[in-house]
């Protein structure tokens, strides 16, 4: 696959003395569905403001399908920005604002068209008369997505695309969204602070921190495989052990136990990441505690999520999070608080945290 | 119950200075416009006569004698122009001026705020006699065109009636930019970079977006500008030369030169009417318009 259809090359940006990017390098494939995953004062929104033609690099170069669009204003640009706010025209009904970006170009008759086909790809034919005021927070989206994809625009840049809807609706939409992304086969580029989103939609995301990007990389492998603690951390639930070899082996003084690592090591101390899916809690009375990659604790907390419970569990001086997923359909196959058990993991969930 | 009576009283508050400052003041002026003339104090008789029995003693005379001189009317007319282009011309220079300060950062836009109001804290009459000396003939104006080689003599920039719609809108513009900017520091700034991103640059976006949605705020700024320009005196009794009569000006020689009163009142009176009803009706219709359109 090309990409190289979107190439975001050295971008440097500075508000004042605040630098907000530093030295930003991506390449986004052509129908590539890509998240930039950050807290606040990351720099993403201002990077997306870039791609649209909002901001002006202080230094770097966007180019999109091999043309150089860093200079371009908004209006010359093929790509269009959907705001998080939707910024839909309010003195104009939905009609009107599906039409806003082709009114120039188009015929009555093609307009008219255009519209009809877009209000029908999006199921909102119904909602044509209606004044923006009028209409739901879901609704306002599509008029949104509507506005901009009426322009068959190269790229598709979403801020917070699902900020605005409430939790049902989001999960909704997000299925909807990426089912639309993979017809239309537009690239969509969106920002997000809510990791979930950015995983459930990204076929590939980065992580970004303070102006700097931590990680470029699909879903699975940011989750699985982080390079970094702080995208261990970002991305769910994470147990950080500090271990350091001792012998053969690998001992950690806040659980007391040794781990057995399927791999080497450059570094005699480092942090590992162990999920708390990949741990397998078990009665005290079924087995005896091995030698290494296991403990015995005693749950300090435990919450019933449905599919699965998540526990707390103490050992020494740290507490570790498991989650259980709930094969049996029977309630006393949960484990009481207070009970000892026995927790244990496979050498190859633990992923070492080298940096 | 002693509160909600206090409320209720409350509400009704704007009403009553309505009656006792607007309609009170007005039904005087009603009553001495169809009263008769006569040499006297006051100059005008009675409308209720009780010498030889109850008799009502009104006249329209007034109101004809006003409406068949084309200087009454004429003056009229001339005023509603003057209003017109002073308002245009604050509009002109106060919209970009109001959204500009609406868009600026917080701190400046504090400044320039300030510095948009600071002219209220001086005397209204000495900022006009302040023009008259840069504008007279051996004014600060002049002395630079001459000095700089550009006229060879004075030029008469005063006592004409551009002087006047220079005044005014020198003086009527914060009222065209403070309700102006009240209303486009609500204006979401996405909505011009949506416009731009689909596709409308600055000038389409402009009349596209950004003016049709200032529509209250112009409408706010252009009545509070041009309602009372309609019957400015000072102004243009300082700026103003004989070239151009102006309604505020006949006004008052009707009242304090001929000591008109009856003439006077029912000239002030019709210029109410006038004026007023249009624009209440422009307001009943516009209100629905804005309903209907959700602005």
């Amino acid at each position: 696959m090309d990409n190289n259809f979107l190439v975001i090359e050295n971008i440097s940006k500075s508000f004042g003395d605040n630098k907000v990017l530093e030295n930003i390098n991506l390449n986004i494939s052509k129908s590539e569905f890509f998240g930039l995953l950050g807290s606040s004062g990351s720099g993403k929104t201002t990077l997306l403001r870039i791609l649209g033609g909002f901001e002006k690099p202080d230094t770097g170069r966007v180019i999109l399908d091999g043309m150089d669009i860093t200079n371009l204003e908004p209006f010359d640009r093929p790509l269009n920005y959907m705001f998080q706010s939707y910024a839909l025209f309010p003195h104009l009904n939905v009609f009107n604002n599906l039409a806003f970006g082709i009114k120039e170009n188009f015929t009555q008759k093609e307009i008219e068209i255009n519209v009809r086909n877009i209000a029908e790809l999006l199921s909102i034919e119904h909602l044509l008369n209606r004044r923006i005021k009028q209409l739901s927070g879901g609704e306002q989206q599509r008029v949104a997505l509507g506005r901009c994809l009426i322009k068959k625009p190269k790229l598709l840049l979403l801020d917070e695309p699902l900020a605005a809807l409430d939790k049902k609706l989001r999960s909704k939409t997000q299925l909807e969204l990426t089912t639309l992304q993979k017809k239309l086969k537009i690239t969509f580029v969106f920002v997000t602070h809510d990791q979930e989103e950015a995983m459930s939609l990204s076929d590939r995301m980065a992580i970004m921190k303070n102006g700097l990007i931590l990680e470029c990389s699909s879903p699975e492998e940011i989750y699985e495989n982080p390079k970094s603690l702080y995208t261990a951390n970002f991305i769910g639930i994470a147990n950080i052990i500090e271990i350091y070899k001792k012998d053969e082996n690998f001992y950690s003084d806040d659980l007391g136990i040794n781990f057995k690592l399927n791999k080497e090591l450059k570094n005699t101390k480092t942090n590992i990441l162990l999920r708390p899916e990949k741990i397998k809690i078990q009665s005290i009375n079924n087995l005896k505690t091995s030698s290494f990659n296991s403990f015995s604790g005693e749950i300090l907390e435990k919450s019933y999520l449905g599919s699965f419970t998540r526990y707390e569990i103490k050992i020494k001086s740290m507490i570790i999070s498991v989650l259980d997923q709930n094969f049996n359909s029977n309630s006393n196959y949960n484990f009481p608080k207070g009970e000892k058990v026995i927790c244990s993991w496979e050498s190859e969930s633990i992923k070492v945290l080298e940096d | 119950m002693k509160n909600k009576l206090f409320e209720k009283y409350f509400v009704f508050s704007p009403y009553f200075w309505l009656v006792l400052f607007f309609f009170i003041p007005l039904a005087i002026i009603f009553k001495i416009s169809i009263s008769v003339s006569e040499w006297g104090m006051p100059p005008y008789q009675d409308i209720f006569l009780f010498d030889n029995g109850f008799k009502i003693n009104t006249t329209f005379e007034n109101y004809v004698y006003i409406f068949s001189d084309y200087y009454y009317i004429g003056s009229f007319v001339n005023s509603l122009i003057l209003a017109l282009i002073s308002t245009f011309f604050c509009l002109l220079i106060g919209f970009p001026l109001a959204f500009y300060i609406a868009t600026s950062n917080i701190r400046l836009r504090n400044i320039l705020l300030v510095l948009v109001v600071i002219p209220f804290w001086s005397s209204f009459l000495l900022r006009v006699y302040a023009w008259k000396i840069i504008l007279q003939n051996n004014g600060i104006l002049n002395v630079i065109l001459l000095n700089l080689g550009i006229t060879s003599e004075p030029l008469q920039l005063l006592y004409n009636q551009y002087a006047v719609i220079m005044g005014i809108v020198y003086t009527y513009l914060p009222l065209m930019i403070l309700p102006l900017y009240g209303y486009l520091n609500k204006f979401d700034l996405n909505l011009i970079e949506a416009s731009k991103d689909l596709g409308l640059n600055r000038i389409k976006t402009f009349f596209k977006v950004i003016l049709p949605l200032s529509v209250p705020g112009i409408v706010a700024g252009s009545l509070l500008v041009f309602i009372p320009v309609v019957g400015e005196f000072i102004i243009p009794e300082m700026l103003g030369g004989s070239d151009r009569l102006y309604y505020g000006k006949i006004l008052w020689e009707e009242f304090f030169v001929n000591r008109n009163w009856p003439g006077a009142s029912a000239l002030a009176f019709s210029g109410i009417i006038i004026l007023v009803l249009p624009i209440v009706i422009f307001q009943i219709l516009y209100s629905r318009w804005s309903e209907k359109n959700e602005i």
